[in-house]
C-alpha cells in the first residue's frame, strides 16, 4: 500500500515537472520544473533504495549504486531530450540516454546488447538523425533563442501529453511493483552445459562442439600442446549464446530482418529521389524571405 | 547464462523502462518538430529494449536479448524511411512543423 502510495505521487510530481519543462509560450518556470523533476527523482530513489531495495538486497550490493546512477543518467538524459528547443541538443542528449542504457545492459550481463546498442544507435542511426537536422534546419539561428522556429520554441499541449503519459506510468508502475513474479521453469533457455557437452538425455551432441585436438593441430601445422584448451561451459560468452538462440531458434526472424533491410534501403532511395516540384523557386523565395526578416547586423549594413 | 535475478530487482529495471517508454510519449505527443518527434519513437524503443533484456535475464532465457537484434533491426529501418521522408516534406515546404501538414490534400 506504501508503495502505492508513492508510486501515483511520484507520477503526478513527475508529470508537472515535465509540464514545467516543457518549452511554452505562456510561462517559463524551466528552472522551477528542473528542481520539482529533480527532487521527484532524488525522493522516488531515497524510497526505493530505504524501502524495497533494502529489504530485498540491501543496499551494500554494488551493482544496485550503479543501477541507481545509470537510471537517473538515462531519466535526466530522456527528459532534456523531449524538453530542449534546438533539436542538435536533443539528438546528443539522446546518445546520453543510449549510453547510460548500455551501462544498464552490462548490469544485467547482457555485453553483447550494450555494445551493440552503442554501435548502431550512438553510432549509426544518430548519425542519421544528426546529418537530417543539418540538412533540414534554417541556417544561423544557433545563437540567439528567439530566433528557433516557432515550432521549436512552443510544445503543443504540454499539459495533456505530461498528464496522459504520466497516468500511463502510474498504471505500469502499480503493475509491475505491486504484482510478485516468479520466474517461469519453462522458460528456461539451453544451458552451457548442453551447448559445450551436448545433452546426453536426448542424445543430442554439443552445439559449440569443436574438431578433434589432433585434427585441428594437423590443420594449422601446430603441435597438440600449444593449441588454445578446448572450451569449458563456463567460459561461454553472451555473445555466443545469443548466436545460438537467434540462428537455432529465430532463423525465419533472421530472414524477415534481412527482408525489411532491403525493402527499407530502396524505400529510402526512392524518397531521396523524388522531384519535388518548384523546389528551386521555393528556396529562393524562402531565402530571400529569411533575410528580410533576419535582423541581423551584416543585413542591416546591406 | 549468469543466474537469475529476484522479483525486485526486475522491477526496478522495468520502471526505468517504463519511464523512457512514458517520455518518449509525452515528447512525441507535444513536441511540435517531426525531428525530435522521431527521436522521442526511438526513446519508446530504448524503454521496450530495457524491459526485454530485463526479462531475459529474469527468465534465464535468451530470446528477449535476441529480439532487441529485431528491434534494433526495425529502428534502423525506421529511422532511415522517416528520415527522409522528412527531408522530402522540408523540401516542399521548407518547415519542420508538424501541424504544417495537419491538412492532406491529395
Amino acid at each position: 500500500m506504501q508503495i502505492a502510495l508513492a508510486i501515483y505521487f511520484t507520477s503526478a510530481l513527475g508529470a508537472i515537472a515535465v509540464w514545467l519543462l516543457m518549452p511554452s509560450a505562456i510561462m517559463n518556470l524551466r528552472k522551477l520544473g528542473g528542481l520539482v523533476g529533480l527532487a521527484t527523482l532524488g525522493g522516488l530513489w531515497l524510497f526505493l533504495a530505504l524501502g524495497p531495495t533494502w529489504q530485498h538486497l540491501g543496499i551494500g550490493q554494488g551493482p544496485f549504486v550503479y543501477y541507481y546512477l545509470f537510471s537517473s543518467l538515462a531519466i535526466i538524459a530522456a527528459v532534456r531530450v523531449i524538453c530542449n528547443e534546438k533539436p542538435i541538443y536533443s539528438a546528443l542528449w539522446f546518445v546520453m540516454v543510449v549510453l547510460a542504457t548500455a551501462g544498464l545492459f552490462l548490469l544485467l550481463s547482457a555485453e553483447f546488447m550494450a555494445f551493440a546498442m552503442v554501435i548502431i544507435y550512438g553510432g549509426a542511426i544518430l548519425v542519421t538523425y544528426m546529418f537530417v537536422i543539418m540538412l533540414a534546419s534554417h541556417a544561423g539561428y544557433a545563437e540567439n533563442p528567439s530566433e528557433l522556429p516557432m515550432y521549436d520554441r512552443f510544445s503543443r499541449e504540454p499539459f495533456w501529453a505530461s498528464l496522459a503519459g504520466f497516468l500511463l506510468l502510474a498504471t505500469l508502475l502499480g503493475v509491475i511493483f505491486i504484482e510478485d513474479r516468479t520466474p517461469n521453469p519453462d522458460a528456461v533457455g539451453i544451458s552451457n552445459q548442453q551447448i559445450i557437452l551436448g545433452d546426453p538425455a536426448t542424445g543430442t551432441g554439443p552445439i559449440l562442439g569443436r574438431r578433434p585436438a589432433t585434427n585441428l593441430a594437423h590443420a594449422i601445422g601446430a603441435s597438440a600442446t600449444t593449441l588454445p584448451p578446448a572450451a569449458k561451459p563456463e567460459s561461454v560468452t553472451n555473445a555466443e549464446r545469443i548466436g545460438i538462440d537467434l540462428f537455432l531458434s529465430h532463423p525465419l526472424g533472421l530472414e524477415l530482418a534481412g527482408v525489411i533491410l532491403l525493402v527499407s534501403l530502396v524505400g529510402a532511395v526512392v524518397i531521396a529521389k523524388t522531384r519535388v516540384p518548384n523546389e528551386d523557386t521555393q528556396t529562393e523565395s524562402a531565402a530571400s524571405a529569411s533575410e528580410h526578416v533576419r535582423s541581423d547586423p551584416a543585413g542591416a549594413e546591406n | 547464462m549468469p543466474e537469475s535475478i529476484d522479483s525486485m530487482t526486475l522491477a526496478h529495471f522495468l520502471m526505468t523502462g517504463a519511464i523512457l517508454f512514458v517520455l518518449g510519449v509525452v515528447g512525441f505527443i507535444s513536441r511540435r518538430n517531426l525531428i525530435i518527434m522521431f527521436l522521442c519513437t526511438e526513446m519508446m524503443f530504448q524503454g521496450i529494449v530495457v524491459s526485454l533484456v530485463a526479462f531475459s535475464r529474469f527468465h534465464s532465457n535468451d530470446t528477449g536479448q535476441t529480439f532487441v537484434i529485431f528491434v534494433l533491426t526495425i529502428a534502423a529501418a525506421e529511422a532511415a524511411l522517416a528520415l527522409g521522408l522528412i527531408v522530402l516534406l522540408f523540401r516542399r515546404q521548407r518547415t519542420l512543423d508538424a501541424t504544417a501538414w495537419s491538412q492532406l490534400s491529395g
